[in-house]
């Protein structure tokens, strides 16, 4: 069965300062209808351009040098210049994005731009697009949907915004959301919310779901799938709870390593040495060797690829087995 | 670390040795403006808490708390517009002095606007030092060198400006600052929220090793649990401006006595959860305009009864001698029994 | 869980450099705009200072012999109708107009700089005043106001910089104002505050130097700016009186001759032109070095 989103080999050129560097290098992932997706890693690893360069939104300064993107059999082309995908029937995806308040229109009610999609896009009427709305607000969890109607952005919470956002986003009937860091900005109860929504959403809906964070904590609540991301390329993917347990790149180890949870605080935390390269002077080889405890001279000189671990578990690491055999050792 | 901190308006008893007063104490904090339309807006009611010397305390809560107004408080940048700041039992008063300002430093979020940009590391360290005279003037350089050391900076950052460094190094420069003056007390203001997860690890470890090599007293303010978890012995919980619970830090984590502290807990999350959580609370915080009556919490808990809208409930000793305190009518009763071990959830696709 | 690769963590990361910034001169050596902009407003500025070396003539020296004579070898450009050389007129001239220009413009900045910080930093009354003044001041067309006071106070360059003393610091006042309303709540400003700095120190020596940059771009333009007003009184005979040469004046002299004579005009004009490019690109490239990145 092909799926339903099948990505391949994006490859993304930014520009910063007049320097030319390759943010995103050859991502390629797929993923089946209803599913989740979540894509995982630090600040400037590239995962926000990859779901922009999905979405056809790259920034000024940012290119799609190549790459395929494949929606339900039907492979997207460039969107016109200054529109997003969504725009078009039949590329059917839309955007979450992280501040709300930077993303909605700040001098336009919400539900005006609710109805934006339905009136445009869809080509209802007026009273039609209006209705549509009501329906979406009241589908995001939002009360007293009427009042809302007449909101303007800044008069709202930042939770009742982000649903707002995801309302928006639901208006043009997308078959695929993508989410970027959409609960970072947010506090911890309403977190739980939106992610609940967004659970049930897919459920109603059959919502396929790319979810792009920083916080390895919550990703185990929103996908099935995972997928890690280091200076531009995918470290490590497979099922969540498969990587969380077994994670087969050291990066990913340690980042789990790093993290801190609430249920074992007796735990020490522990860094990862170094820091994250300069995009404009990445280590050779593997970008990862200079902080990697596992590294050889293999790991400096040839560029390394995802590799199968098991069974839908896939790492970019020469020594992938050696580290199962220290955690297994860990357990023992 | 002093596990127990004397009760306010405990009456120790005999065999109890006499502690010496809290070294930081915040007694009835209350911060309001006045904004538009006359109408006032609280920021901060009646907070009271105390650190003892060496202490790292926890203060908690969501955004729009007041948990940074009460850290502006604490360090004289704003005047509380009631209560008191004590510092070893002497009162701060609005105007503060240089050794009062001293004592009290602050370590910010922000790491790209908590350092000058146009004054290299070298140079804002050293004019801490001159000015206050804490070493003499051929000591500077060394002692310049000597805070690098302490935050785990090579001795040449000390050439550099804010812009060549990142933010965890940023943060480590900013807590070298504080530390520069001698303080008795540092209070850290979400000093990791806006960090890496893995730079993170290294800066709250350099907390936890000044914590204890040099015996600092911390106040630690954050939204995220696990953090507070992790370094603090003391925790004090803040929702719309008011303390909802208090307690050392096992007391409160793994028998929360307040409703709001549980739904923290619930909501925090956790690694290897599959189980999607239920939000335990419905809706969002209101305007801090807009406190509701009674327990301000009320309208989005899920043990509301009527007595609540009508009464606020004091911050009291959930049980007779116990340094655990909550503000709530039913603050008796366990809310959950929270000793969540961290094993894996059943495997169970969403 | 544990990892072979997450170590305890030593504080240090020696591995790690702190990558140098390369000093003022370097990043300015690297800007073509300001190497641009330095280049021509020094060669500018040389010529000028030579003049008493490299101008041939006196520039109040008649030739009766050879009145408006084009570029020759015996005056390289030319004569006007006095038969006066025009190329030492033109660097005198110069001598003239860049010591007005600077000058006048000295002190509103410095001024300007000082009270917009005052202002932006304690606000209050005294910033309600300033501001209202500075809303007057800038409510009257320049030239307007300008050519008043100079027509009030007297000719001549006393004039001139009693005129712009009194309108032109408003800008300087009006951008180091708001530069200093941002920074005033920036995180860095409490932390020095904190620090127990007085606040003064913290004024001068901590934000002044973050919101001085925009005041010190301006002042180049603003030089030009002088230099432009002072031509423009010259034709109302408000400017650089006669027999000091100036540039105003020269090409209003030269605007009788304009059908033959070109370059009593031209030249002069010429001058202004490249002084006006050299230190607006200087100002420009100054605006690139200095920001603090």
């Amino acid at each position: 069965m092909t799926p339903f989103l099948e990505v391949e080999d994006l490859v993304v050129e930014m520009r910063r300062h007049g320097a030319a560097f390759r943010a995103v290098k050859g991502v390629s992932f797929s993923l089946e209808r209803g599913d989740a997706l979540a894509l995982v890693g630090e600040s400037g690893c590239g995962k926000s351009l990859t779901l922009r360069a999905i979405m056809g939104l790259l920034p000024s300064g940012g290119r799609l040098l190549s790459g395929r993107i494949v929606l339900d059999g039907v492979e997207l082309r460039g969107g016109l210049r200054g529109r997003g995908r969504g725009y078009h029937q039949g590329e059917r995806m839309s955007i979450v994005f992280q501040d709300a308040l930077s993303a909605l229109n700040p001098v336009a009610t919400v539900g005006s731009q609710i109805a934006e999609a339905p009136r445009h896009v869809l080509g209802l009427g007026r009273r039609a697009s209006v209705e549509r709305a009501l329906e979406l607000l009241h589908l995001v969890g939002i009360p007293d949907p009427e009042r809302r109607y007449r909101a303007y952005p800044h008069e709202l919470s930042g939770g009742t915004r982000q649903r707002v956002m995801i309302a928006i986003a639901l208006s043009s009937e997308p078959a695929l959301l993508l989410c970027d860091e959409p609960t970072t900005a947010l506090d911890v109860t309403i977190q739980t919310q939106i992610i609940a929504l967004l659970a049930d959403l897919r459920v109603q809906r059959g919502l396929s779901l790319v979810f792009v964070t920083h916080d390895l904590s919550v990703v185990s609540q929103v996908a099935e799938q995972l997928a890690v991301m280091y200076t531009g390329r995918l470290v490590e993917t497979g099922p969540t709870a498969t990587v969380l347990a077994e994670p087969r790149h050291p990066y990913t180890a340690g980042l789990l390593a790093a993290a801190l949870d609430v249920d074992t605080p007796e735990r020490e935390p522990l860094a990862i040495p170094g820091s994250i390269p300069d995009p404009l002077r990445l280590p050779s080889g593997c970008t990862f060797h200079p902080r990697c405890g596992l590294a050889t001279p293999e790991c400096v000189s040839t560029d390394v690829f995802l590799a199968p671990v098991g069974f839908g578990h896939c790492a970019a690491c020469l020594h992938s087995s050696q580290l199962a055999a220290v955690q297994g050792a860990g357990r023992a | 670390m002093p596990e127990t901190v004397p009760v306010p308006g405990a009456v120790p008893t005999t065999g109890t040795a006499v502690r010496p007063g809290p070294l930081l104490e915040l007694d009835k904090i209350s911060v309001s403006f006045v904004v538009e339309h006359g109408r006032v807006l609280r920021a901060v009611d009646s907070v009271s808490f105390q650190v003892g010397k060496g202490q790292v305390l926890g203060l908690v809560g969501e955004s729009g708390c007041g948990k940074t107004t009460v850290a502006k408080c604490v360090v004289g940048q704003i005047t509380p517009s009631s209560g008191v700041v004590r510092l070893e039992g002497r009162e701060l008063g609005p105007k503060r002095t240089t050794e009062e300002r001293r004592a009290l430093q602050m370590v910010f979020q922000d790491p790209y606007s908590s350092l000058n940009p146009r004054m290299s590391v070298r140079h804002v360290l050293s004019e801490l030092l001159r000015v206050h005279r804490l070493v003499p003037p051929g000591g500077i350089e060394d002692r310049c060198r000597e805070l690098m050391g302490l935050v785990g900076l090579p001795p040449d950052a000390l050439g550099g400006l804010p812009g060549q460094f990142s933010g965890g190094q940023r943060q480590r420069i900013a807590i070298a600052r504080a530390l520069a003056v001698e303080p008795r007390v540092i209070i850290a203001d979400e000093p990791v929220s806006a960090l890496d997860v893995s730079v993170q690890a290294t800066v709250l470890r350099l907390f936890e090793d000044l914590g204890s090599r040099l015996g600092l007293t911390i106040v630690f303010i954050s939204h995220n649990l696990a953090v507070v978890r992790h370094l603090s012995s003391r925790v004090v919980v803040m929702y719309l401006g008011r303390v909802v619970e208090e307690g050392n830090r096992e007391s409160v984590f793994s028998d929360p006595r307040h409703p709001y502290t549980h739904a923290l807990l619930e909501a925090a999350p956790r690694l290897h959860q599959t189980e999607l959580v239920q939000p335990v609370v419905k809706g969002e915080p209101p305007s801090p305009i807009d406190i509701p009556t009674g327990c301000s919490f009320h309208p989005r808990c899920p043990r509301a009864e009527d007595l609540c809208c009508r009464e606020r409930p004091p911050l009291e000793q959930v049980d007779i001698g116990e340094s655990h305190l909550a503000a709530c009518h039913f603050r008796k009763e366990r809310f959950a029994d929270f000793a969540r071990q961290a094993s894996p959830g059943r495997s169970e696709d969403l | 869980m544990t990892t072979a690769t997450a170590t305890a963590l030593p504080l240090f990361e020696p591995a790690q450099e702190v990558a140098g910034r390369p000093s003022f001169w370097s990043r300015a050596l690297h800007s073509p705009t300001f190497m641009a902009g330095a280049v021509i407003t020094a060669t500018i500025v040389a010529l000028v200072v030579l003049s008493p070396v490299i101008g041939r003539y006196s520039p109040d020296a008649l030739d009766p012999l050879h009145p408006l004579s084009g570029p020759s070898a015996l005056h390289w450009l030319g004569t006007d109708e006095l038969g006066r050389d025009t190329w030492s007129r033109v660097l005198y001239g110069g001598r003239t107009d860049l010591q007005v220009g600077v000058l006048a413009v000295i002190f509103p900045f410095c001024f300007g700089v000082f009270i917009g910080t005052v202002c932006g930093y304690f606000g209050g009354r005294l910033d309600t005043i300033v501001m209202r003044v500075v809303d007057v001041v800038l409510a009257f067309p320049f030239y307007v106001l300008i050519i008043a006071l100079v027509f009030a106070v007297g000719v001549g360059t006393h004039g001139i910089y009693i005129a712009f003393g009194l309108t032109d610091w408003v800008v300087y006042a009006r951008t180091t104002r708001s530069a200093t309303l941002l920074a005033r709540n920036l995180d860095w400003v409490a932390a020095a505050q904190g620090g127990g700095l007085s606040r003064a120190r913290v004024l001068w020596r901590h934000i002044l130097p973050n919101t001085i940059t925009q005041a010190i771009v301006y002042s180049m333009s603003d030089i030009v700016i002088v230099i432009l007003a002072v031509v423009a009184l010259g034709y109302l005979g408000l400017g650089i009186q006669p027999p000091a040469p100036d540039w105003g004046s020269m090409i209003y002299d030269g605007q009788n001759f304009l059908q033959n004579d070109q370059w009593m005009a031209v030249f002069p004009g010429i001058a202004v032109v490249f002084t006006g490019i050299g230190l607006s690109l200087l100002g420009d490239g100054l605006a690139d070095v200095l920001r603090p990145e």
